[in-house]
């Protein structure tokens, strides 16, 4: 049962700006939009949100510079306090934690990186990362045992004595995810991480990132503003606008079914053949004839294109991890989505 | 020669134990606070005040100098901050002296020999041009002599500083002098027009006094107002304008008196008893800011050099305190 | 459309704003040519109308004086505050307390500082370190400056202690931000006169209340800084502390403080500037050392002796400004991995050994330890002579003749004049209506309601004598300021010159420039004013520099791609950039004449300074507030009127 109890639980979460949000709150009609809030003098960085996020899953939060995605974040850490709504960190509701026990929860369970790194600089690499164990109160030598592992897990052994403006941007966000892995939370933000970086840099860091998600199986909210990269690291996704979520699903539900105009224009010039799995477009078996060799359901479309074009089968088998057929897929409109 | 390297080498506490019972036991009767003497501006009064502080070393008192104002100084004396000061000048700081005397907390410990005399002084070269002087009756032939730009065809006069409270616009009115009274903002300042007058003998008319180091530098002569009157500055009858306050020279023998905290002579009584012997000539005055301002001493090495030259003059006021 | 939106409403307030400062600019005239038929009470406020707050005020500070017991609290703080300066008196110069250590030898505060200077910024800053205080010892101002060192070095960490902690409570809390900003503006406007009585009634007279004059003074732009510094530190910074689970006191001491490290360094820096800018005004009030000195030296007519204080007060700023300036842009560096430990402390190991080798020869050689009398190399009678040398050479004579002659009765004395002829309503409605222009409705009766605060006092006329004096002095700056700023900023070579220039005359003690100013043109208003303006030149001349040198590389390069010439490039780009950091370097300069204008007391003039230090022969505290309240709202009435101007100017040009 508890298993399958969301990590974090954000119901009907409102995060309101302005001189007296309580009261504006109060006053909200249903169909007041965002503009017409504005021209009230308030805007709404939350807007009735409500996600889950479940055990081990990556859910990454996409949307354009100012959708409120940071915001909501930031909700969800309380960095901000939200105006209204509940939002629960495993089963306790986050807003009424006292100042104590929640520092407590930061200490224990929670871990956060920033798009600008948000690096001490008057420390060294390894006293940044080492930061939130001092704050902790634990023993310098621990601290530091602790420190130098997780340095050489982000692959920055040797720099540990560097100070931040000696290192390149990529250098500075690898101290940036060592330090808010020191605790080794259960739960990880991470804000927009690779924004600031090159191209080049970026995608690095990504692959460097799935390989550390893989080896952690962490609990993940990664916010992002770039399509692909949500597309490349999640679990799920949460598309937003103007602060309110106008879709959360998985990237491809969201390619192939985009709850909106607005996912619909994101979606639009994706390569849908590179996000689609076999499995999400499997249908059922009922009954229909399984036959020849399965493929797996993981992989995507694309993957699948010469198979795809070589097979003459109408319907192929796909199988899960662990061997069992799961539906079948159709060969015609796997080859649509590929040759669109 | 005790130097940094072996006081460092020493603990810091044992010196300072040391340092604490020889101060302790030194005297018995006089308190072993140090007794601080203020220092003011001008050399004669730093010097002296450097002498008697070296008296009172001599008598084994701890002495410190502090610098402050000449004007605020009384309310310091007053609240036992510093606890005398040597020169209280009738003309420049009565005022001060007699309000801090009316509050309480300092008193008048004597007067100096020495008398001063403060009032319209010219250098010397200023009498080829307006020979009529010192005679104040030949001020306004001159009048145009001592004219600037800015006065116009009156005759400028540059009078102290306002906190000296000299009344030379009164005494100008109520002579009928051709003149405009401009205060100056500083001793500094009627040195420094002196100064620039000395090169091509510019007539200056300035407020000076004696004893100063001035006269060493500058020769020059007071103007001979009509002679003081006790009342003149209250009484308009008296002094020639019958009708004017004002209307006479300053006295030309003031007082130069000393000045002590009330608290001085129980805690210091020797030291206080001494102070109350001391007096200082004219000469002796002048001499003490000659060393300095002429010989360029250091005042503390010319306290030491008049000391040890005038040991008749100070030697008995020691002696007759000698309990 | 929002743009076009909110950009509407601007314009036309602006027109408004224009059109009702015209009006009240001709009441104003109206006022004054219809003076001969005003009624009495129109051209001066009737004397019933002036209440005795000179008294009232003098009542109040005599109650919380004696009654509320003030003076208690403050004796005893004064005995702490005694005990460190005795100490650190001890230490500098040998003054006979606890601990018993001192003096240390002059060559090794001189070795020391170097390798201090070597290690902040290299040889240059190890030369200028060491240099001064070999100066220093040579000329023979050894003790001096170490006694004025030795409340320094007290004074400074205090005000840099109170204005972080104020800073930071001014941070926290939004309301007592606001109670301390008008707080620190009459602070920093206060006339120097006004807190001397205070300081020493409280603080007992001697380095405390030197001490406590000079802290007073120096922590308005620490705590401005602080609170700056605190503000600035980047969200991500501050976000990614409280992720770490910081608590409030951890964010303060390990993410906010840190973080704001350069501001607050900068704030460092100018208590440092303006504990030495205090060093010969407080020696009024017992701060011992050059300023004392200097006084005396004055007070005897020693221009020479006078001068090399003012030489070495000036290396001393300057060396400790260099310091700061470097230490505050200096990185921590990281030693590569097994550097051994003598390397790592490198300068601390230097700086020991460099001391004890010096006090080992301090110990054999006494000229190392202490400069004896007549060992020194001062000059003084030789400066003296070439003072007085240049002073009298035939044209310089016959130069400022006529411009004392000029100045004086062609211009100065029909301005003041008309100044003292303008009827009382005329004046403040003249500034109510520059106000409404630059600032609105708000800003015309923040105007109105300072003048009319001059008005009440009782010191009107006075107090336009000292609005005449600044008004003239500021107006010949900028004459002479801003083409020297021109020229300079065109050279790199130049605006560095010209820039030391600046330092060096903001730190000469200005006492040293009365005498010379009186020397040339005698105890008027053309020497008070020409003192003024040296003064007053220095952050015009500085903030032009800085603000043409400020303009975009684009800009300049756009215009010279635009084939304008060097002066329709100074006309059209350079100068209207950089007009509102100008503006900010005016209004400096008004607020330095402001705090000059009263120091001319000390040559001679009639207005609110003259009174200011006729107050302190009768210790009349109450109405050096009242005079000292009048100088201070003056300077701010102008200050709100051009940094509104200043915000309005950048908002439009789009700058910050």
């Amino acid at each position: 049962m508890t298993d399958n109890q969301p990590v974090i639980s954000c119901r009907n979460a409102w995060k309101i700006f302005g001189d007296d949000p309580e009261l504006f709150y109060k006053n909200i009609t249903a169909d007041m939009s965002f503009e017409d809030m504005r021209q009230k003098g308030y805007i709404a960085g939350v807007r009735d949100v409500s996600v889950d996020v479940a055990k081990g899953e990556m859910l990454v939060i996409m949307g354009l510079s100012g959708s409120g995605k940071s915001t909501l974040v930031r909700c969800l850490s309380r960095l901000h306090d939200i105006t209204a709504g509940t939002i629960t960190v495993d089963g306790q509701d986050l807003g009424s934690l006292s100042e104590r026990e929640l520092i407590e929860l930061r200490r224990s369970k929670m871990g956060m990186v920033f798009q600008s790194f948000g690096l001490l600089p008057h420390r060294t690499v390894l006293e940044n990362v080492a930061f939130p164990l001092e704050m902790r109160g634990q023993d310098k030598h621990e601290r530091r045992k602790r420190a130098l592992e997780v340095i050489e897990l982000v692959g920055l052994s040797g720099r540990e004595d560097y100070f931040p403006r000696e290192l390149s941007g990529g250098q500075q966000q690898r101290v940036g995810i060592a330090r808010s892995l020191a605790i080794e939370p259960d739960i990880w933000f991470l804000d927009e991480p690779f924004s600031a970086l090159d191209p080049l840099i970026r995608r690095e860091m990504q692959d460097e990132f799935l390989r550390l998600q893989e080896m952690l199986g962490k609990t993940i909210v990664f916010i992002t503003h770039d399509f692909d990269e949500a597309l490349r690291l999640a679990d799920r996704i949460a598309i937003m606008k103007d602060g309110a979520v106008e879709q959360c699903a998985t990237p491809d539900q969201i390619v192939l079914n985009p709850a909106t105009d607005y996912v619909a224009k994101f979606t639009e010039d994706i390569d849908k053949a590179r996000v689609v799995h076999a499995g999400a477009i499997a249908k059922p078996v009922n009954g229909t004839a399984v036959s020849g060799e399965p493929i797996s359901s993981k992989k995507t479309i694309q993957e699948l294109a010469r198979l795809l074009v070589d097979d003459d089968r109408d319907l192929i088998p796909v199988t899960s991890d662990n061997g069992k057929v799961v539906g079948n897929l159709d060969r015609v409109q796997a080859l649509d989505i590929l040759l669109r | 020669m005790k130097t940094t390297l072996t006081r460092f080498a020493t603990a810091a506490a044992v010196t300072a134990v040391i340092g604490m019972t020889t101060v302790g036991s030194a005297q018995a009767e006089d308190s072993g606070d140090p007794i601080i003497i203020p220092i003011h501006n001008w050399s004669s009064q730093i010097v002296m005040s450097n002498a008697v502080g070296q008296i009172f070393e001599s008598l084994g008192r701890n002495v410190e100098y502090v610098t402050t104002d000449s004007q605020a100084v009384y309310e310091s004396v007053r609240l036992g901050d510093v606890h005398l000061e040597l020169e209280v000048w009738e003309g420049a700081f009565g005022k001060s002296f007699r309000e801090a005397l009316e509050k309480g907390g300092l008193h008048d410990a004597g007067d100096h020999d020495a008398v001063t005399r403060e009032d319209w002084w010219y250098p010397m070269w200023t009498k080829e041009s307006c020979p009529g002087l010192p005679s104040w009756e030949a001020l306004n032939d001159c009048a145009e002599l001592f004219a600037t730009p800015e006065t116009g065809d009156k005759g400028r006069y540059l009078d102290g500083p306002v906190d000296w409270l000299k009344h030379g616009k009164e005494r100008a009115e109520a002579l009928g002098l051709n003149f405009t009274v401009i205060n100056a903002g500083s001793a500094a300042a009627l040195w420094a027009e002196i100064g620039a007058a000395e090169k091509d003998k510019k007539p200056v008319l300035v407020f000076n006094w004696t004893p100063n180091f001035a006269e060493a530098v500058w020769p020059g002569e007071f103007v001979e107002f009509p002679e003081w009157e006790d009342g003149c500055d209250k009484d308009p009858a008296k002094g020639p304008n019958k009708d004017a306050l004002y209307d006479c020279g300053n006295p030309a023998k003031g007082y130069l008196k000393k000045a002590a905290w009330d608290g001085m002579e129980d805690k210091w009584p020797q030291a206080y008893c001494v102070l109350t012997k001391i007096s200082f000539t004219n000469p002796q005055i002048a001499e003490m800011a000659k060393l300095v301002d002429v010989d360029e001493q250091e005042p503390d090495e010319a306290a030491e050099n008049w000391l040890a030259d005038n040991e008749a003059v100070w030697k008995p006021w020691v002696e007759a305190c000698a309990s | 459309m929002t743009a076009i939106a909110t950009q509407l409403p601007a314009r036309i307030d602006g027109l408004s704003n224009v059109r009702t400062a015209t009006v009240l600019f001709c009441v104003a005239i109206a006022l004054a040519f219809l003076k001969p038929v005003l009624p009495e009470w129109l051209v001066r406020l009737p004397d019933w109308m002036i209440l005795p707050w000179a008294q009232w005020l003098q009542a109040l500070f005599d109650f919380v004086r004696e009654d509320l017991g003030l003076i208690y609290v403050t004796r005893t703080i004064t005995a702490g505050l005694e005990f460190v300066l005795d100490a650190t008196a001890n230490i500098m110069y040998g003054k006979h307390r606890w601990p018993y250590l001192g003096p240390i030898s002059w060559a090794c505060v001189a070795g020391v500082s170097a390798i201090l200077g070597y290690w902040l910024g290299g040889r240059r800053l190890a030369l200028l370190a060491g240099g001064t205080w070999v100066w220093t010892a040579v000329i023979g101002q050894w003790d001096l400056a170490m006694q004025t060192m030795s409340v320094i070095v007290v004074a400074a960490p205090i005000a840099v202690a109170i204005g972080v902690g104020l800073g930071i409570l001014a941070w926290r809390n939004r309301t007592i931000e606001k109670a301390l900003r008008p707080v620190l503006a009459v602070l920093q406007t206060l006339p120097f006169f006004t807190y001397l009585l205070p300081a020493v009634i409280f603080f007992k007279v001697g380095p405390t209340a030197a001490a406590v004059a000079t802290i007073i003074f120096a922590i308005p732009p620490m705590i401005l800084m602080t609170t700056l510094g605190l503000k600035k530190v980047p969200p991500d910074v501050v976000e990614a502390g409280q992720m770490s689970g910081s608590t409030r006191w951890q964010m303060l001491r390990h993410v906010y403080l840190p973080a704001a490290r350069t501001e607050i360094l900068v704030g460092v820096n100018q208590v440092i500037m303006l504990c030495l800018a205090m060093v010969v005004l407080t020696a009024f009030i017992g701060m011992p050392g050059l300023g004392a000195k200097l006084l005396a030296m004055m007070g005897s007519f020693k221009l020479g002796r006078s001068f090399e204080i003012g030489v070495t007060i000036v290396l001393i700023a300057v060396m400790l400004d260099r310091l700061s300036k470097a230490w505050i842009v200096k990185q921590p560096v990281h030693f590569e991995k097994g550097t051994p430990w003598w390397q790592r402390h490198f300068f601390l190991l230097a700086g020991i050994a460099v001391f004890l080798l010096l006090a080992l020869l301090a110990w054999i050689v006494p000229y190392f330890h202490e400069v004896g009398r007549r060992q020194d190399l001062s000059m003084g009678r030789e400066i003296d002579d070439v003072i007085k040398w240049v002073l009298d050479v035939d044209w310089i004579q016959a130069t400022t003749e006529w411009l004392r002659w000029f100045l004086n009765t062609k211009v100065l004395i029909p301005f003041r004049d008309s100044m003292l002829w303008l009827p009382t309503p005329s004046v403040i409605v003249l500034f109510a209506a520059v106000a409404y222009y630059v600032g609105g409705l708000r800003s015309a009766l923040v105007i109105a309601a300072f003048f009319g605060i001059v008005a009440l006092s009782g010191w009107w006329d006075r107090s336009m004598i000292t609005l005449y004096t600044v008004i003239s002095a500021v107006v010949l700056a900028t004459l002479l300021g801003i083409p020297l700023a021109i020229f300079a900023s065109r050279s790199e070579k130049w605006s560095g010159r010209i820039l030391l220039a600046c330092d060096t005359a903001q730190t000469f003690p200005s006492f040293i420039y009365l005498i010379p100013a009186i020397m040339l043109f005698g105890v008027n208003d053309v020497a008070v004013i020409f003192s003024i303006l040296i003064f007053a030149m220095v952050p015009l001349t500085r903030y032009t520099i800085e603000g043409l040198r400020g303009v975009p590389v684009e800009l300049t390069e756009a215009a010279d791609m635009a084939g304008s010439t060097r002066k329709q490039k100074l006309w059209h780009v350079q100068l209207p950039l950089a007009l509102p950091t100008m503006a900010v370097g005016f209004n400096q300069a008004i607020m330095f004449a402001f705090f000059m204008v009263i120091i001319a007391a000390f040559i001679g003039t009639q207005d609110l300074g003259q009174e200011l230090q006729r107050t302190l022969a009768g210790n009349e505290l109450g109405k050096n507030f009242v005079l000292g309240i009048c100088v201070s709202v003056m300077a701010l009435a102008f200050d709100h009127v051009i940094m509104r101007w200043v915000a309005g100017r950048k908002a439009a040009l789009g700058l910050d």
